[in-house]
């Protein structure tokens, strides 16, 4: 076949191309669009640059510039900087942090809050996650599962509510306890540690299910039965294989709830009460007003993320060390 | 032993199932008695709520804003995630883990702090607080959600179909508009159900960056801090009926066409 002959069966196929997908073949025929790609596609190192520059752009304005911007805004003297007046740098937004004794019952208590509730959903969630993945058979447990999804598709502010109806001195648990003859005077269940737990754990509980129902159904059934036909005990082999090779999942779900726990506004102010301020209310009580306290507030959201980022970042620590140690 | 293990287990999942559903069953109960006063027992019943509701243009007002809110932010959410997913899957190039962490960062931030982040961001871009304030909050903290999603189908793409692609003619805009985006598609209207839901029941960033005008949950908020009433109920369920729809929806929607293209 000579060069022209090729060619024009080349031509010949680009038009019968063209014609049974008139869309693609004008649209890959078309003069500026050819030239665009030419030019995009010149070097792989200029194709990367075009795939990578916007999504990296957004990264770093929307991403991280809000994080930048709250760091520098916790930094200053006053807020809004006054046109033409020179920006102050300070640190008294921190001191003030710590040289105010007030502003520490709340920190404090938002993160053992988060801990207590964080191990409280562990422990509620880990024995449902290990009876989806090991007990169910697989097409139920996609449905089981998928059962367990529907409430959390559902709002915060509507689950904080359906928490609060339940709770209530009239609510369904009083009633209950009132028509079983257990009690006589409703139980103040409502504005305590108690009711906010409940509130909490039942916000986060599904953040800690699927990343534990993911490990353990990554967990081959055989090592367990192997471990019982060495004589493992149910307890041995739980505590010697389930649990360590379930690690990781335990370690991502804790610190997810973790995290999350620590950021509750609406839940806290409806569930809980006086004695039960969390610093998630002090911060938002510094964005009340336009703008003078603004670098306060700002200061202790920095404080409040680096402390719960270190605790994390120690737990998780903590839990490599443990893994690390269990499989020697 | 391991049938009574079994049967232990079991109980605790329907004990779990039970502590999941009960206070919304409760819930919807509610917003049907016939009383002022929220509390049981329940001794007559009315449907007063919901006429009451379906005649307040305000309340109506708030579930179409809500749902405009969650419906433009997803669109802006869809598009950067799964640009992010395309660039990060499958590819190894310097600062990756970086990249990947900033990609993550939004879903990690407590709520509040990312609420006042949020605030803070906007006051010095100059977007006043509103309607594109929010959508612009809640479009940037969705993205991580699309990017994980749309990453987990990405790397269930064999790489020879894009190639045979391309051997066959097509260049790599056509490769990835014929080939990838197709078979992308369930994983990213999957992740915008996801994002639309996140979105409209969002609380903390709505009412931080809200103006003058409420979303849903912002005004169910309000309304609890004036007191209860089954009025309350009543919106409460209109608004759990339709994100369990939706979900349930978008749940059987995507494990339909994974079941369709794995075979």
């Amino acid at each position: 076949m000579s060069h022209e002959d090729s060619a024009r069966k080349n031509h010949d196929d680009i038009v019968q191309y063209s014609a049974t997908r008139p869309f693609w073949g004008r649209l890959t025929n078309w003069q500026p669009y050819r030239l665009l790609l030419t030019f995009a596609t010149a070097s792989p190192r200029r194709q990367f640059i075009i795939l990578a520059a916007f999504p990296l752009l957004w990264l770093l304005t929307q991403h991280l510039g809000p994080m930048i911007q709250m760091a520098r805004v916790s930094l200053l003297e006053s807020y809004p900087v006054a046109q033409g007046a020179p920006q102050n740098f300070t640190l008294d937004n921190y001191i003030r942090f710590f040289g105010d004794h007030i502003f520490w019952m709340p920190f404090f208590r938002t993160l053992t809050f988060a801990a207590v509730f964080t191990f409280c959903t562990l422990i509620l969630t880990y024995p449902v996650a290990y009876f989806l993945a090991r007990h169910v058979s697989r097409h139920n447990q996609m449905l089981m599962l998928l059962i367990l999804l529907i409430p959390f598709w559902v709002g915060e502010i509507v689950r904080t509510y359906a928490i609060m109806i339940l709770l209530g001195n009239t609510g369904a648990v009083n009633l209950a306890l009132k028509w079983l003859g257990l009690i006589e005077r409703p139980i103040p269940f409502m504005y305590t540690s108690f009711s906010m737990g409940l509130g909490i754990v039942y916000l986060t509980a599904l953040y800690m299910l699927l990343p534990l129902y993911s490990a353990l159904e990554k967990l081959p059934k055989s090592y367990t039965e192997v471990a019982a036909d060495l004589g493992a005990g149910a307890w041995t082999r739980f505590r010697r294989i389930t649990l360590p090779l379930t690690i990781e999942g335990i370690s991502s779900g804790c610190t997810l709830v973790f995290l999350i726990s620590t950021g509750f506004y609406a839940t806290p102010v409806l569930l809980g009460g006086p004695s039960t301020t969390v610093f998630a209310e002090t911060i938002a009580g510094f964005f009340h007003y336009a703008g003078d306290e603004w670098p306060t507030g700002a200061a202790f959201a920095v404080i409040m993320f680096a402390a719960a980022l270190f605790i994390t970042g120690l737990f998780q620590k903590l839990m490599k060390a443990l893994r690390r140690g269990d499989t020697k | 032993m391991n049938r009574s293990n079994r049967i232990v287990l079991a109980c605790v999942y329907w004990a779990f199932v039970l502590y999941v559903f009960v206070p919304l069953i409760l819930m919807i109960l509610m917003g049907f008695k016939d009383s002022k006063f929220i509390g049981f027992p329940i001794r007559s019943w009315t449907l007063d709520w919901y006429y009451s509701i379906f005649s307040d243009a305000e309340i109506l007002y708030t579930f179409g804003y809500s749902m405009l809110i969650a419906i433009l932010s997803t669109l802006i959410s869809v598009v950067i995630g799964t640009w992010l997913a395309l660039l990060l899957e499958g590819r190894k190039f310097w600062g990756w883990a970086v990249t990947f962490g900033l990609m993550v960062l939004p879903a990690l931030v407590p709520g509040i702090i990312s609420a006042i982040a949020f605030r803070i961001y906007a006051r010095w871009l100059g977007i006043e607080p509103g309607m594109g304030a929010i959508i612009w909050a809640h479009a940037v903290h969705n993205v991580p959600f699309v990017s994980l999603v749309v990453m987990a189908r990405l790397s269930t793409l064999p790489k020879s179909q894009t190639e045979a692609a391309r051997d066959l003619g097509a260049d790599p805009l056509v490769a990835f508009l014929r080939i990838t985006l197709p078979y992308l598609v369930p994983s990213i209207l999957g992740a915008s159900i996801f994002c639309m839901l996140l979105s409209f029941d969002d609380f903390v960033r709505s009412f931080f960056l809200g103006g003058y005008e409420e979303t849903l949950p912002v005004l169910i908020f309000a309304m609890l801090r004036s007191g209860m009433s089954p009025e309350i109920n009543a919106i409460a369920t209109i608004a759990l009926v339709l994100t369990a729809a939706i979900g349930i929806w978008a749940e059987r929607f995507t494990r339909r066409t994974n079941k369709e293209s794995q075979l």
